[in-house]
């Protein structure tokens, strides 16, 4: 039971920066942008997000640090991709690579120690957490994980039931039509990257906040990409993409639990290899579809 | 030809001035960091230089290879890591004469790299997996599983980080002085790639499929054999590179050993725009960059990892200004045709 | 409008100095050739495309559109040659996009918004269900969503840029009819065409464009076909048929019993069944989307048919490699910047394709290295052969005009020398000039006795070159006529109908 609870927690926490993140990129999806840059946004946001919580010494500051600093790194996509019409592509490479480098830069500059980084609480819910075995399960997680779940349901009524979304998801159909319809696909365009900011700023704020306290270069180590991965393989659907990181997020807990029996470098693999899995069962089901 | 030459120029001393933007505010003197910088990389160290443009050049000569020609690789990171870990275990297990070692070491390195390559290339060709994921995926796989071989199987005794013992050294790359023969070995390299390139029914192909695949299939070319032959060669490619930073420099598979130059390669290879002799410019360029990134901060004072920063300033400024100036001078050469039309 | 000046670079001057004055209520005629400059004139006017100098004035005042919503706002519509709608969205979602009935919080309304479009439906007795999704109704029935969606604006400038080229001719007549009705309603109708037929039969008044400058402005009805032809092309026109009496050779291409269903389990092709001769030329005509395309793909091999034949000279060529089939087969697309060409790749390098396979010539070791020097050499002769203006090979096959362009892709595919030629809507886009050109080449061609399939849109195209006609209709081949014992009528028919007109 113990191994239970404890693989459900792990998946949680695995999921839970994948998910974020992912639900920016659905986002920018169904806007009909090309957006790789989620690691470079969730790599900025944890840098932020561990500063802001070192110099005010305040767990808020720090993740609205975050999601400013998630913000500007949007800025720069939208800077060249949206306004200078270039490669979304490579925008988001080039992104990427400068949020790696800044942030490698400014960490070497700016000495925090991780025990002067005040991480994001955990809730406990009261009453719930005396409930066995549910309680263990749902109760205690970060405050970022419950912030999660509230943006699948928000992130799903945005793009399905409102004006906005309607628009947002013309803009992914056709642009031109949007923009003769009388709504600049444009400004769609910029605010859906500027909302991807704000949920890759919390994606990054769980992982210096909350996985662990303090910034380590390079920390988002490819969970950007898999949660690409996700938007690719369910076509940007809110839900589709809570569900896979959900799985995503099993597979890493699991690697976590194999560590008795096998290396910690292959455990480490999972999520990558589990993406792959996940891609392949994809391709096999379109293969199948176009061979019948 | 001039313009591009001066849009590319343009580009760099942009990306230029906002690293010294950076640097002003920090209170640092940008003139003399980037005089250092030069001064350092340009004048006694610049065989260093050359030494390190050849994984530069390399892995961006990979990316250049497989984006001009359609496949969107970007595994060069993992291709260079398995490249070097065959290399290695043929250095620590082959016993053979320097002039054999050499070539067998850079074999298994190129064939290392290719499997890995070759692994998202049958992915896609078989299952229709894009390669832009699985490369990624490929790289992160390839980082576990190089730091398992030599944690484990490959770890040297007593060593305090992992690491490999050090390869025989008939394996070890010739020295001119402090300049390493693997500049030679990335010298014939681009040769024969601008050759295959230019010159070939393969290159014409290849790059002609990266341009329009649909065109090309319909005139009888072969896309799908192209796609894993350029996939198998580009990987290669990024594997040589593995091999050759190991051979030439710690001789050992130590740990984090490639972790920024095959990154470079893709940077290389997009502000090259698939050019392949502006790949082994821009390769040069930011090998000069590096190694004049520890002149910068010998002199000025201007921590080392800035240089970071302005490659991808540098990416993002030159590929966007190539767009904007080609728009900018096609709408002049519209008003002066109507000047012409209005006398 | 008055003194419009609109330059694209790098070189072409799309109007040059055009004025014209549009009154309110009337239907205004706007005809002229591919290239005259009537699309951007309107999109100009519309506020798509910037205009480099003059003025337009709006009921005598000054007006100039960034975007097409500020022409909307100001009450000037526009439906597009292809039709600007979101497939996926239902008729109501794309007419209520941008004006979007909402309830707290940003949630769509979604019972008022469909309230309103079928108050709009009603009031115009357009025949639409709001909740039909886009991607399943016909054209005609798109058209009509474009149009509700403007009405839906309140917009009393409706601009149609050739609404009718993806009707068929029976359609035609509704669409006509509505857009008088709306006419007497007090909306300003102004209609692009190049059928002068229809201009005749429509509009109230005519502007004539050529080669961006403006001919003039006549009333409909003192205008006669002969001379609004003439005021278009700067001189007479003649049809004549370049076709002479030809006794057709042996066969050379031959399908049978081909049938294809596409990924999602659609049937695109079924019992195609045709032969073409050497020194014949055989025309399919259709309305577009009733297995043209799948067919040209089965024949190239871009996709498998599950069942039949395709031969082709007594091969079967059905599943042999594209290389293969292309020493059989040469292929004229409708699509050049994608199935034709390279545009960005340099002239030569287009001009080479298949032959650098095929030809020994270009090659050297075993097929291994280019040659170059011949390759250039090449491009000289189809320069010289088929008459295209460049300036040499090394130049990008972008920056030819679309009639080189054609003619390079002409010599490219003649010169293979294959003994059977499938022409998709060779003369799509192309110039009056261009297209003489290409009918001639055409003709040529079948005097030397090479067999051809010859799919076009363009009717008359395919009543001046076929021996005889076929006619697709979804996804089969319902008639195989000699053209002397058709006519338009009749093709029209079967292509709407699928089935003979019986009186």
């Amino acid at each position: 039971m113990k191994i239970i609870i404890g693989l459900i927690n792990g998946m949680l926490t695995s999921a839970t920066p994948i998910l974020l993140a992912a639900l920016g990129g659905s986002v920018t999806y169904y806007a009909g942008i090309f957006n790789i840059a989620m690691e470079g946004m969730m790599l900025g946001g944890a840098f932020f997000a561990a500063l802001g919580s070192y110099y005010f010494q305040s767990w808020v500051v720090g993740i609205l640090f975050a999601i400013l600093g998630a913000l500007v790194m949007a800025l720069i996509f939208i800077l060249f991709a949206v306004v200078l019409k270039m490669d979304e592509f490579i925008t988001g490479i080039g992104l990427n690579l400068l949020s790696l480098g800044l942030t490698t830069y400014l960490v070497r500059q700016i000495d925090m120690p991780v025990t002067e980084i005040v991480p994001i609480p955990r809730i406990h819910i009261p009453g719930l957490e005396q409930v066995p075995v549910v309680g263990e399960i749902l109760s205690g997680h970060n405050l970022v994980v419950y912030l999660t779940l509230l943006a699948v349901i928000i992130i799903h009524y945005l793009v399905f039931k409102t004006r906005y979304g309607l628009r947002l998801r013309a803009s992914g159909y056709n642009r031109t039509c949007l923009d003769t319809s009388g709504v600049s696909a444009n400004r769609i365009r910029v605010s859906s990257l500027l909302i991807c900011g704000v949920l890759c700023g919390l994606a990054g704020a769980f992982l210096s906040l909350g996985v662990v306290e303090g910034f380590t270069q390079g920390m988002s180590a490819g969970k950007g990409w898999i949660s690409l991965a996700a938007v690719i393989l369910v076509s940007g659907s809110p839900v589709g993409i809570a569900f896979i990181s959900l799985i995503f997020g099993f597979t890493d807990g699991l690697g976590l639990f194999l560590q008795q029996d096998l290396p910690p470098q292959f455990t480490a693999m999972v999520p990558y290899i589990a993406t792959l899995v996940a891609l392949f069962v994809y391709s096999m089901r379109l293969k199948k579809k176009f061979n019948a | 030809m001039k313009r591009k030459i001066l849009i590319n120029l343009i580009g760099i001393l942009l990306a230029f001035l906002i690293g010294a933007i950076v640097m002003l505010i920090q209170g640092k003197d940008p003139i003399l960091a980037y005089a250092s910088l030069f001064e350092y990389s340009l004048g006694k160290k610049f065989v260093y230089t050359l030494n390190k443009s050849v994984p530069l050049v390399l892995t961006g000569l990979s990316a250049t290879v497989a984006f001009a020609s359609g496949p969107v690789n970007l595994g060069q990171p993992g291709q260079l890591l398995i490249g070097a870990l065959f290399a290695v275990i043929g250095g620590l297990y082959l016993k053979l004469p320097p002039f054999l070692m050499i070539p067998a070491l850079l074999l298994l390195a190129m064939i290392g790299g290719a499997l890995w390559s070759g692994i998202a290339a049958l992915c896609k060709h078989f299952f229709r997996m894009s390669e832009f994921i699985t490369t990624l995926m490929l790289n992160m796989i390839a980082d576990f599983l190089t730091l398992w071989a030599i944690s484990y199987p490959l770890f040297e005794k007593d060593a305090n980080h992992p690491q490999t013992p050090p390869i025989a050294t008939a394996a070890w790359m010739p020295e001119w002085g402090n300049l390493s023969s693997s500049v030679l070995v990335m010298v014939i390299a681009f040769g024969i790639i601008w050759w295959v390139m230019n010159r070939t029914t393969a290159g014409y192909e290849w790059r002609i499929s990266g341009q329009n695949s649909l065109f090309s299939r319909l005139g009888g070319v072969n896309v799908s054999k192209n796609y894993v032959l350029v996939m198998l060669l580009t990987g290669a490619l990024a594997g040589l590179a593995g091999g050759l930073v190991l051979m030439a420099g710690p001789h050992r598979f130590i740990k984090d050993m490639g972790a920024n130059y095959a990154w470079d390669g893709i940077m290389i290879a997009m502000v090259a725009n698939s050019g392949v002799f502006l790949t082994l410019i821009f390769g040069l360029f930011f090998a000069v960059l590096q190694t004049g990134a520890t002149g910068m901060q010998l002199t000025a004072l201007v921590p080392r990892e800035l240089i970071q920063v302005l490659q991808a300033v540098i990416v993002l400024i030159v590929v966007a200004g190539r767009g904007y100036f080609e728009t900018l001078f096609a709408r002049r050469e519209a008003r002066r045709k109507m000047k012409g039309l209005a006398k | 409008m008055t003194e419009m000046v609109k330059i694209f670079p790098p070189s072409l001057v799309a109007l040059d100095h055009v004025s014209v004055t549009f009154r309110e209520g009337e239907i205004h005629a706007i005809v002229g050739e591919n290239g005259a400059g009537k699309s951007t004139l309107m999109k100009i006017l519309y506020g798509m495309q910037p205009a480099d100098s003059g003025d337009i004035l709006l009921k005598g005042k000054p007006a100039r559109f960034t975007d097409p919503g500020e022409a909307i706002a100001n009450g000037i519509g526009m439906v597009h040659q292809e039709i600007l709608l979101i497939p996926e969205y239902t008729i109501w979602q794309n007419v209520v996009l941008g004006l979007e009935p909402v309830k707290f919080p940003n949630r769509l309304d979604v019972k008022k918004a469909r309230q309103q479009v079928r108050a709009k439906i009603d009031e115009f007795h357009f025949n639409l269900d709001p909740d039909a999704k886009v991607e399943d109704i016909s054209v005609a029935a798109r058209q009509k969503v474009e149009i509700l969606k403007l009405l839906f604006r309140n917009v009393s400038v409706l601009i149609m840029d050739e609404p009718t080229s993806v009707l068929t001719p029976q359609e035609i007549p509704q669409l006509f009819s509505e857009l008088k009705r709306l006419r007497d309603n007090g909306h300003t109708i102004l209609f692009i065409s190049h059928h002068l037929d229809e201009v005749l039969e429509l509009s109230d008044r005519i502007t004539v464009l050529r080669k961006g400058k403006f001919i003039g402005t006549l009333d409909a009805a003192k205008a006669t076909k002969a001379n609004l032809a003439q005021m278009m092309v700067g001189r007479e026109v003649i049809f004549e048929s370049l076709r002479l009496p030809q006794q057709p050779g042996n066969l050379v291409f031959e399908i049978t019993d081909l049938k294809y269903t596409d990924s999602d389990k659609r049937l695109k092709l079924s019992d195609i069944n045709l032969k073409v001769h050497s020194g014949e030329i055989v025309g399919i005509a259709g309305v577009e989307g009733n297995g043209q395309l799948e067919l040209v793909n089965a024949i190239m091999g871009l996709v498998e048919p599950q069942t039949g034949s395709i031969r082709c000279s007594d091969v079967d060529i059905t599943r042999l490699p594209i290389l293969e089939k292309r020493r059989k087969v040469a292929f004229v697309s409708q699509d050049r910047a994608n199935m034709g060409a390279c545009t960005p790749a340099k002239i030569t390098e287009n001009v080479i394709m298949t032959h650098h396979r095929l030809g020994k010539r270009f090659t050297r070791a075993a097929g291994t290295v280019l040659d170059y020097r011949q390759a250039v050499a090449f491009t000289g002769e189809v320069r010289q052969m088929f008459d295209v203006q460049m300036t040499n090979g090394e130049a990008p096959f972008k920056s030819l005009s679309g009639g080189n362009q054609q003619k390079i892709i002409l010599g490219r595919e003649l010169l293979l020398t294959a003994p059977f030629i499938l022409l998709d809507q060779p003369t799509r886009g192309l110039d009056v000039g261009s297209i003489e050109y290409v009918h001639r080449q055409i003709i040529a061609m079948r005097s030397s006795m090479r067999g051809m399939l010859l799919i076009s849109a363009d009717l008359e195209e395919l009543f001046r070159l076929s021996d005889r006609l076929l006619v697709m209709h979804r996804g089969r081949i319902v008639a195989d006529l000699r053209t002397e014992s058709t006519n338009i009528n009749e093709i029209g028919y079967l292509m709407l109908e699928g089935k003979a007109y019986e009186a």
